[in-house]
C-alpha cells in the first residue's frame, strides 16, 4: 500500500515536471521561410597547375598508344610521292597534279576554318564592371542572391525571407517569398520540400510581446531564368546582389547569421 | 375538297410502288440446308498433326535465332584496320628513365590530390546533412504537420533537365551551321 502511494506520487511529480518543461518550451516563435537562390556555374573551373600537368600527360599517353589515322597515312604517302617527283622517278601528270589536294592542304583549310570561329570569352563585361546585380558574371562560381530587407527599423542584406501565413506549408511560404520579393520574372527551381538550413534570432526585448523571436527555415533553389525586378510595385526589394561564397560571408554583417548560412553553402 | 386531297395522295403512293416493280422478302432468300460432309477422323488427325509440326518447326527456328545477337557495328573492328595495323603503328623512341620517373611521381601526386578532394567532398556532404537534419528537427519541434509536409517527396523533381558547366559560355543568338546528315542505321529483323 505504501509502495503504491510512493509510485503514484512519483508519477505525479514526473507529470508536473514535464508540464513545466513544455510550458517553458512553448514560448511563441514566429516561423519564417528563407530561400537560398543559387545561380549554378555556367563554365567549368579553370584547371589548377597540377590538373593541367596531369591532363598534358594523359594526352601524351593517349597519343603514344594511338594508331595513325587515315589522314596521317595520306600525308605520308604525299610526302613520299613528292620525294619521287623531285628525284624525277615519276612523271607529273599536269592535270592530275593541279586537281589533287594534299593532306597538308586539307589540314591548312581546316585550321583556317577553325580560326574564323571565335568562342565566347569566359569572363564577361559585368565581371570587369563588377556589377553585382547581374547574373552574367563569375561564370565559374556559384552565385547566391542577397536581397535588402527591412527587419525592425534597419535595412539588411539577407537571403530573401518572409513570415509564414496560416495554412501554408513552409515550402509554399518559400515560393511566395520569392514571388513577392523578387517579382514574377525570376524563375527558380526548388530542391525538394525539406528545409536545408535553420537560423533563429530573438527580437529586441521591447518587441517580445507577441513572440520571442523568429525561426528561419532555409530552402535551396536554383535560378532557371530571369532576374530580380528591383524597385517595382510587386517587388519591393530596393537592392539586391548576386555574390559568390567568399563575398557573401563578408557581406553579411551579423556573425551568427553568417555562420548559420555557411553551414549549408557548398 | 378533302376527298380530292386524299385521292391525289393515294395516286402518289401508287406511283412510288410502281417504280420499284417488285420486291423480295427474307423468306424468299432462304435456301435448304446443306448436308454436312462427313470427314474421316483420321484425316482430321493428320491435318492437326501437320499444323502442330509446322508450328513446332517455327518455334525451333525462333529459339535457334534467339541466341544470335544483333551485331553492333561499332564494336567490330573493320578488317582493313586489322590488315594494316603494322603500317599504322607509331614508331616512337622509348621513354627515357627520367621521363618515366616524372610520370610515376605525377600519378602519385594526382592520387593524393584526388583523395584530398574526395575527403573534402564527403565533409561538405556531412555538413549539409547535419544542417538539414537540424532544420527538420527544429521544424518538428514547432509543428508535426509542417514536418510531415516537409518530408514529402517532391514529384516535380522527377523530370528536371540540368545542363552541366561547359568550357566556354554559349554565344548569344548564335546559329549553328548545318552539317551533312546521312542516315545510316541498318534495320535488323
Amino acid at each position: 500500500m505504501f509502495r503504491r502511494l510512493t509510485q503514484i506520487s512519483a508519477k505525479q511529480l514526473a507529470r508536473t515536471q514535464s508540464t513545466a518543461a513544455t510550458g517553458a518550451a512553448k514560448e511563441k516563435w514566429d516561423l519564417y521561410a528563407g530561400v537560398l537562390v543559387e545561380r549554378l556555374p555556367v563554365v567549368s573551373k579553370t584547371l589548377n597547375p597540377l590538373e593541367r600537368r596531369f591532363q598534358d600527360m594523359l594526352l601524351n599517353v593517349e597519343y603514344e598508344n594511338s594508331l595513325k589515322s587515315d589522314h596521317e597515312l595520306k600525308h605520308e604517302r604525299d610526302l613520299v610521292q613528292l620525294e619521287q617527283i623531285k628525284q624525277g622517278k615519276v612523271q607529273v601528270d599536269l592535270d592530275e597534279g593541279v586537281a589533287k589536294q594534299t593532306a597538308q592542304d586539307l589540314k591548312d583549310a581546316y585550321i583556317e576554318e577553325l580560326k574564323k570561329f571565335e568562342a565566347a570569352p569566359r569572363t564577361t563585361p559585368d565581371d570587369a564592371a563588377n556589377k553585382t546585380s547581374s547574373t552574367d558574371r563569375c561564370l565559374e562560381d556559384t552565385l547566391y542572391l542577397l536581397v535588402q530587407q527591412k527587419l525592425g527599423q534597419q535595412q539588411h542584406l539577407l537571403l530573401p525571407q518572409g513570415q509564414r501565413q496560416e495554412g501554408e506549408t513552409m515550402r509554399q511560404t518559400a515560393e511566395r517569398v520569392v514571388r513577392e520579393q523578387c517579382g514574377n520574372d525570376l524563375k527558380v527551381l526548388f530542391y525538394g520540400n525539406a528545409p536545408v538550413g535553420f537560423h533563429k534570432y530573438k527580437y529586441p526585448s521591447n518587441q517580445r510581446a507577441n513572440s520571442v523571436g523568429a525561426k528561419v527555415f532555409f530552402f535551396r533553389a536554383s535560378l532557371r531564368a530571369g532576374n530580380v525586378q528591383a524597385g517595382t510595385k510587386d517587388a519591393p526589394a530596393a537592392q539586391y546582389e548576386w555574390l559568390p561564397k567568399e563575398a557573401l560571408s563578408q557581406k553579411l554583417k551579423n556573425a551568427a547569421y553568417a555562420e548559420s548560412i555557411n553551414k549549408f553553402l557548398i | 375538297m378533302s376527298l380530292i386531297g386524299a385521292l391525289s395522295r393515294l395516286s402518289l403512293q401508287s406511283t412510288a410502288l410502281a417504280s420499284r416493280c417488285f420486291h423480295t422478302t427474307t423468306v424468299l432468300c432462304a435456301e435448304p440446308l446443306k448436308k454436312k460432309k462427313k470427314i474421316d477422323p483420321q484425316v482430321i488427325k493428320q491435318r492437326e498433326d501437320r499444323k502442330k509440326k509446322k508450328i513446332e518447326k517455327q518455334i525451333r527456328r525462333l529459339e535457334k535465332n534467339a541466341r544470335q545477337l544483333k551485331p553492333v557495328e561499332e564494336l567490330e573492328v573493320p578488317l582493313e584496320l586489322i590488315d594494316d595495323k603494322a603500317k599504322r603503328l607509331r614508331k616512337l623512341p622509348q621513354l627515357n628513365g627520367a621521363e618515366q620517373e616524372t610520370r610515376a611521381l605525377l600519378i602519385k601526386e594526382w592520387a593524393r590530390f584526388k583523395h584530398n578532394e574526395k575527403v573534402a567532398d564527403f565533409q561538405i556532404i556531412d555538413r549539409l546533412l547535419q544542417s538539414q537534419n537540424k532544420a527538420l528537427d527544429e521544424l518538428r519541434n514547432e509543428s508535426e504537420e509542417l514536418y510531415q509536409a516537409a518530408i514529402e517527396v517532391d514529384l516535380q523533381l522527377l523530370a528536371v533537365p540540368l545542363k552541366g558547366p561547359v568550357s566556354t559560355p554559349p554565344i548569344k543568338n548564335y546559329v549553328s551551321p548545318d552539317g551533312d546528315y546521312n542516315h545510316q542505321s541498318m534495320k535488323w529483323e
